[in-house]
């Protein structure tokens, strides 16, 4: 470690120093990062492109659902009930109370990928936390975290799921809020058994000697090395809620009349099978190529983020220092 | 043994206490106050007032808990609010008819997958393999119940082979081949849900066991490779599929739920959601205390099981199953 002033005097006595650490066309040569890496390994991998090509139109269809279709979701005619597919302005016909069922199908994306999302991120956040203190502190709060998840894993959590939601209703956030109340558990789990081995590790030790307190030392430190499988079962645990939440809705425990989700066409679909039966075909064959892409992407994110191959973090680590010490030299 | 059993035993009594807080909490939180409903319709405010009273629901939280465990110690699961049935008299039947959904697929999901998955684990990456993959992200991906609409929609609509949903055609109670036909749709939905996760275990288990030194011993040895995969491999590689299928009672008895709505079929997971949607709580509770109690009854054997089949299992470590 040259001591700065020095440096500086040497940069301003010659002015076209050649910089060792950064040689021509730096970018290039700059060890890539784990993610890079992650995403080159993604990238090779055709099923979860494919995954998060189909996601994306998904996404995107359920963003300007208003924009690709000119029928409100909500809206009966009953004159222009149980269309047929293809018949005059209705691309795939129309239900039992004359509404479009391509635009029920666009706004149902929307609704159903919101709940995927929003209770994967719930999830992840909450079994992070739990699982966190229990595998850091251990001891006594470890064996409360831990009898509360076998209490929860004892109940099957659908049953769970219809018991909450007849008690408080079926607002969508309650809906949210009880499949992220079901589902944090594999989360802290997982969390827990990385902590159990991270917190042995000999820079948490040296974190500790240099006064890091303990919850710098378990959001800076070791939730930043678990997250690589966090994020896994978080892409994993999106599939899982969109099956939920369409299962909650078929049952009439979820989404209700006035909004639309996929799991209540279904559930209208069924009665009116014998009217209409490719109405039933739709919004289920949505949900199963919507859980296939994202469990495709988890897949893909999983292989790419393989711990084993990952060995390049000490030469980001060592690059990000020898950067710093230049800029400083500057 | 005896000491890991004993300990095992306590902490599943604790579970299913804390269980029965949660249930009896999470009922109390119902707003409006839960036994609200209990109450008879059109009665002055000052006869509400007493009937309340004299139903207790004045009483202490921590007083009516007791008095609701105590109650369901002694197998007294309580009232239903609406018609004052007895809630035993309601759920029982149900129960049963749940059983034998649940154990016919449970049953032909054992029968093909084991068998399937020790194939493959013999040829991976065969067509056999491979097409079992492709299942097993199918069933994980697709919803149940989804597929038994389209199930019912081209094999008892469109065909007319089979029956659409119930149990039993009218007048027909009790006919063994009118309940096998019924059964056919239901339990082709549940074992293509299952089948997937437990090809894909014994698969695993059973490579893990193949890789093993003594497996590699007993081929030097010249031991027939039939043998040595169902003698010396499958016995060891049983024991944790074993566990697994204890352990996913749950998933079981949550899958049929699901099913039994789609086909009608008079079971416990239809009589949940038939009274989850007419609020009557107190046989919420019992079937969601009967579902816990079984659960917890099914992970003990498992590890006592486990704990028995494997020699390996250090019992007097915490938790008894660290290898």
């Amino acid at each position: 470690m040259t001591s700065p002033s020095s440096r500086v005097q040497s940069t301003s006595s010659q002015p076209v120093k050649p910089e060792p650490n950064t040689p021509p066309g730096n970018k290039l040569s700059k060890p890539p990062g784990p993610w890079r890496i992650a995403w080159a390994a993604f990238r090779r991998n055709p099923y979860a492109m494919a995954g998060l090509v189909v996601l994306s139109f998904f996404v995107l269809a359920g963003l300007f659902a208003p924009f690709l279709t000119s029928y409100d979701p909500a809206k009966i005619d009953l004159m222009a009930a149980n269309l047929k597919a293809g018949s005059e302005g209705h691309l795939l016909g129309t239900d039992e109370l004359g509404r479009d069922t391509f635009t029920r199908l666009l706004y149902s994306s929307r609704v159903s990928l919101l709940v995927g999302f929003l209770v994967a991120l719930g999830s992840v956040l909450i079994g992070s936390v739990v699982g966190s203190i229990s595998g850091y502190f251990g001891g006594f709060i470890d064996t409360v975290f831990m009898r509360l998840v076998d209490v929860m894993n004892s109940i099957p959590l659908l049953f769970l799921n219809i018991l909450v939601l007849a008690i408080f209703g079926t607002e969508f956030r309650y809906l949210i809020m009880v499949l992220v109340l079901t589902s944090w558990m594999s989360v802290a789990r997982l969390v827990r058994g990385n902590f159990l081995q991270l917190r042995e590790m000999q820079y948490v030790e040296a974190a500790k000697a240099i006064g890091v307190s303990n919850w710098g030392i378990i959001f800076r430190h070791l939730l930043r090395n678990a997250s690589f499988p966090i994020i896994v079962n978080a892409t994993l645990m999106v599939g899982g809620a969109i099956l939920s939440e369409s299962a909650l809705s078929y049952l009439g425990l979820g989404i209700k009349a006035p909004q639309t989700s996929w799991g209540l066409m279904l559930s209208n679909a069924q009665e009116f099978m014998l009217v209409d039966p490719m109405q039933a075909v739709y919004p289920g064959l949505c949900i199963l190529i919507v859980v296939l892409a994202v469990n495709f992407i988890g897949d893909g994110i999983q292989d790419a983020l393989n711990p084993r191959k990952n060995t390049t973090l000490i030469g980001r680590r060592l690059d990000r220092w020898r950067k710093s010490f230049s800029k400083s030299g500057t | 043994m005896t000491e890991f059993i004993i300990r095992r035993l306590l902490q599943s009594v604790l579970v299913l206490f804390l269980i029965t807080i949660l249930t009896f909490s999470l009922i109390h939180l119902a707003p409006g106050g839960p036994f609200q409903i209990m109450l008879s319709p059109g009665l002055s405010p000052e006869a509400m007032e007493t009937q309340a009273r004299n139903l207790g629901l004045y009483d202490p939280v921590p007083v009516q808990y007791f008095r609701w465990l105590g109650d369901l110690l002694q197998g007294d699961l309580g009232y239903t609010f609406k018609n004052h049935i007895p809630v035993g008299q309601i759920i029982w039947p149900t129960v049963s008819n749940t059983i034998v959904l649940m154990g016919a697929a449970w049953f032909l999901t054992l029968l093909i997958s084991i068998p399937w998955g020790i194939y493959n684990s013999t040829r991976v990456y065969s067509l056999s393999d491979q097409s079992a993959s492709f299942i097993s992200y199918l069933g994980f991906a697709m919803p149940t119940f989804w597929f038994g609409i389209i199930l019912q929609q081209v094999f008892s609509l469109k065909l007319d082979w089979l029956p659409l949903s119930d149990m039993y055609t009218m007048g027909k109670e009790g006919d063994l081949g009118d309940l096998l036909m019924h059964l056919i749709l239901p339990v082709t939905v549940l074992t293509l849900g299952f089948l997937a996760a437990y090809v894909k275990y014994s698969r695993a288990s059973m490579l893990e066991v193949l890789h093993q030194d003594y497996i590699r011993t007993a081929r030097a040895k010249g031991v027939r490779e039939g043998r040595v995969i169902y003698k010396h491999a499958l016995r060891n590689a049983l024991i944790p599929i074993i566990t697994v299928v204890a352990l996913d009672l749950p998933l079981l008895v949550a899958g049929a739920a699901l099913t039994e709505n789609v086909f009608n079929w008079p079971g416990m997971g239809r009589l949940f959601v038939e009274m989850a949607v007419a609020r009557e709580y107190s046989v919420l509770m019992a079937i969601t205390m009967i579902v816990a109690v079984i659960v917890i009854v099914g992970n003990f054997v498992a590890d006592v099981l486990y704990a028995v089949v494997d020699p390996r299992v250090q019992l007097n470590k915490r938790g008894g199953k660290a290898a």
